[in-house]
């Protein structure tokens, strides 16, 4: 029945097979067959979010189970929301097309703060109530998980529990307890009272916050005895061994990154100051040679994908990188597959490495050097020098490169305008160096350098939490300063908007008071607030100062080292007195060896399975 | 250069594939040989890409019972096992019924047959009097996007209408291929807007035809 309804507004909808399922690899199970429904949620689009690999890590993992089934949900389209709403469809998993009301579980990932609103619209159109309190018996668990939960205060009120770090074990033993309870006919609060009990689920309920009368947060602590002062994230220990999907679900249309992927490594062993990835998964653990190989091959010949990538956070730092490439070379060249390597450093951008991908495929050239000056490169961590930069240009270019592309932050930690000045010169040197070539050895027509500025959004968890972000002004005198410094148009400069990053920044140190906010923010229209044409600022600060709430207070105010932030009650493991440190260290410009040099002790137990814990130079 | 098979396959499209675009099914064929272990031929040239050709396109939402795609491999592989392969790499709703070799050449296609039912608010009386007129006009947007009013009369071969239990269904041939080609909701278009009335329809192509009113493939 509810098939037919569907199916009568897909023909006046954009590209209606994203809203259908039945594609290859989605897994169509005899529900009354089934014991727990778990609706995994990504608050954004089909195409966004098909291409995220923890859904298919986790959809993979749960329907293996013969009694659970895991179905795919998205935020649809404007066009097909609004039909939605008018022939009262409500939202539905894209296997049974069955509502997701009537599910066991609504699990969300919530991969970046500005999808917090799309959230909320996807509860109210599945015909759930958004605040927990408001939810009784009758509705799923909603829960959350990814990156963004590591401070989930914001969402707290909403949401009913929170996964914290990896998910592969912890979600199977969360449904396994939830099953077994639900077959004694226990209650939800009994459930949520033993889920809390899991390592790595957090319960916001379970919590009080109190509040200082400059705002700040006096305390915040368990209200049972049983429940954990401190939850703490999950992490795979034997992660070469860990579930890894033989086959994906291939979308009919076409999706942001429609290929194959296959997972090298987690964790970094960097420690840029700036970077939250490069902190909440530790420890760096990697998979070996053959495990990598073997899924490249499940995956190419299961899905029928003829591009296959390497994912991590910098897969050059794998520890056989050079073995790995040419195992993976070999196949993908025999098979018609071109392979994809994102996230490599400059710093261990071998002529070798290059070689290998040249085989491949070129493209433009992609370096972060995330600072314009070695000063601040070493404020942040980033231990990437402009001769490891120009030597990798000089490769590329007599490789036949013509395009690089630079990505800087702005609004970095002591930054000043000199180091805006260095991002200019950065560029302009790259330029120089391109014509410094002998032209036979060169492409003709040319080189383009773009340089692409982000605003620095200060970050949980790492040691720049305690940090200020620069305010509008900063910001808006250093992106005109940097355009003054172009000389050339060669070079092409662009950033983005400052309310982006100011929403962003609240949200991410932000406390439950902000519950409210973007309840109200949804509610005067406020979704989709990551897409440019969709963002409406106006009204984002009109509900803050409606509501008698400040972002700056959140997002520009430098905090104190023995501040209770809102996130202290969570443990990733890496301690609080690293990031003080390092925090100290970045302020008198002092860099840190990466894991691989030596260990810092973050905090991190050797028994979490890092590949490089506890090294001693 | 490598040796190349050419083959011509039959295929139906239903249920939940009948959304998939003419653009995503020659993705997801492609991917489907790839699964079959089937070698597609890539063709020849500075940027080689797979050798898969649909003589014909389908429209979103119309169900097709005997679509025609035509396909190059590098090996000669038997007729049965192209077709059991593929059948089970595709995803529901998308079924190899045939393979062949390839006979006729894709410009004789002439006409297409189309089962339509329609529901809602009108019935075989009221489709008579759209179609009895002695001009059915409607605009249409040529390939340079320009509007052109076309008469859709002398291209309509109705072959069988009634009312049904789920509505009025009609059997009609409607000109496809390179030279005129005319897509049943055209039709279905005109008469809304002719009888004013909400309808619904379901339409199934059932026959793709040549000049000489014999099946294509």
């Amino acid at each position: 029945m509810y098939k037919e309804k569907i199916e009568k507004i897909l023909p006046s909808v954009q590209r209606p097979a994203r809203y259908i399922g039945g594609e290859h690899g989605s897994v169509v199970k005899d529900k009354s067959k089934v014991e727990v429904r778990f609706a995994f949620c990504f608050p954004d689009t089909y195409d966004v979010g098909m291409s995220h690999l923890g859904m298919k890590i986790l959809y993979g993992l749960k329907n293996a189970r013969e009694e659970f089934w895991c179905e795919r949900v998205f935020q649809p389209e404007a066009d097909f929301e609004a039909k939605m709403r008018e022939e009262g469809i409500l939202l539905y998993g894209l296997e049974s097309l069955d509502p997701i009301k009537d599910f066991d579980f609504i699990g969300f990932t919530l991969q970046y703060e500005l999808s917090f609103t799309n959230v909320l619209n996807m509860l109210d159109l599945a015909g759930v109530p958004l605040r927990a309190a408001d939810r009784g018996e009758d509705y799923p668990i909603v829960l959350g998980g990814g990156p963004c939960v590591c401070n989930p205060e914001p969402l707290a009120d909403f949401f009913d529990l929170f996964i914290l770090g990896e998910g592969e074990e912890v979600n199977l033993e969360l449904m396994d307890l939830y099953n077994s309870m639900k077959k004694q006919g226990s209650t939800k609060q009994e459930f949520l009272r033993e889920a809390a009990k899991i390592e790595g689920i957090y319960v916001p309920a379970f919590y009080e916050v109190l509040y200082n009368e400059d705002n700040t947060i006096k305390s915040c602590e368990p209200i049972y005895d049983d429940v954990p002062r401190k939850v703490k994230k999950r992490v795979i220990k034997d992660f070469n061994s860990v579930y890894y999907p033989k086959d994906f679900v291939v979308p009919f249309t076409q999706i942001v990154h429609d290929r194959a992927v296959v997972e090298v490594l987690r964790g970094c062993i960097r420690g840029c100051r700036f970077c939250q990835a490069g902190f909440i998964y530790r420890p760096f653990r990697e998979k070996d040679v053959a495990t990598i190989t073997q899924s490249t091959k499940d995956l190419c010949s299961n899905t029928g994908y003829e591009e296959v990538s390497l994912s991590s956070l910098s897969t050059s730092d794998h520890t056989q990188i050079n073995n790995l490439l040419e195992e993976l070379v070999d196949y993908t060249k025999d098979e018609h597959i071109s392979l994809s390597l994102p996230s490599l450093r400059v710093d261990n951008f071998s002529e070798e490495v290059l070689e290998k991908v040249k085989t491949v495929r070129k493209s433009g050239l992609t370096f972060a050097p995330e600072a314009g000056t070695q000063r601040l490169r070493d404020v942040i961590n980033k231990n990437v020098t402009e001769e490891e930069i120009m030597r990798s240009c000089q490769i590329a270019f007599e490789g036949g490169y013509t395009s690089v592309k630079l990505y800087f932050m702005l609004g970095l930690p002591t930054e000043t305008l000199e180091d805006i000045e260095g991002m200019a010169n950065t560029a302009q040197k790259i330029i120089d160096l391109f014509y410094s070539i002998p032209k036979e050895k060169r492409e003709k027509g040319g080189v383009t350098v773009s340089i692409s500025c982000a605003t620095f959004v200060p970050k949980p968890f790492t040691p720049f939490e305690f940090e200020p972000q620069a305010t509008r002004e900063e910001v808006e005198e250093r992106q005109k300063h940097l355009l003054d410094c172009l000389k050339t148009k060669k070079i092409r400069a662009s950033w983005h908007d400052y309310n982006i990053s100011l929403l962003e920044a609240a949200l991410a140190r932000g406390d439950r008071r902000l519950s409210a906010v973007i309840e109200e923010a949804w509610r005067r229209g406020c979704k989709m607030d990551s897409w440019n044409e969709y963002f409406k600022p106006e009204i984002w600060w009109q509900v803050f100062e409606d509501l008698g709430i400040d972002p700056e207070f959140y997002a520009c105010r430098r905090r104190e080292y023995t501040e209770i932030m809102p996130w202290d009650h969570l443990d990733y493991l890496v301690s609080k007195r690293f990031f003080v440190r390092e925090n100290k260290l970045a302020h008198q410009a002092v860099t840190t060896p990466n894991c691989k040099e030596k260990c810092s002790g973050c905090g991190i137990k050797k028994e979490c399975g890092g590949v490089y814990c506890g090294r001693k130079v | 250069m490598e040796e190349r098979f050419d083959y011509r396959l039959k295929f139906s499209k239903k249920g939940r594939a009948v959304y998939i675009s003419h653009l995503d099914l020659m993705r997801t064929m492609q991917r489907a040989f790839k699964r079959a272990g089937l070698p597609i031929w890539y063709t020849q040239g500075f940027n080689p890409h797979a050798y898969i050709m649909f003589p014909l396109a389908l429209s979103l939402g119309v169900v097709g019972e005997c679509e025609v795609m035509d396909v190059a491999l590098t090996k000669e592989i038997p007729f049965d096992e192209v077709k059991s392969s593929l059948n089970e790499a595709l995803p529901t709703g998308l079924e190899i019924i045939s393979v062949k070799e390839p006979m006729n050449e894709h410009k004789s296609i002439a006409k297409s047959e189309y089962e339509i039912v329609i529901s809602g608010d009108a019935n075989k009386t009221s489709f008579e009097r759209f179609i009895e007129r002695e001009k059915i006009e409607v605009k249409k947007l040529t390939k340079k996007k320009k509007e052109k009013v076309i008469d859709l009369k002398p291209y309509t071969e109705i072959s069988e209408l009634r009312d049904t239990s789920s509505g009025i269904y009609i059997k009609v041939l409607l000109p496809s291929g390179c030279e005129t080609n005319i897509n049943p909701g055209v039709l279905l278009d005109a008469f809304a807007e002719f009888s004013g009335a909400d309808i619904q329809s379901k339409i199934r192509r059932t026959k793709i035809l040549m000049a000489n009113g014999k099946e294509f493939c």
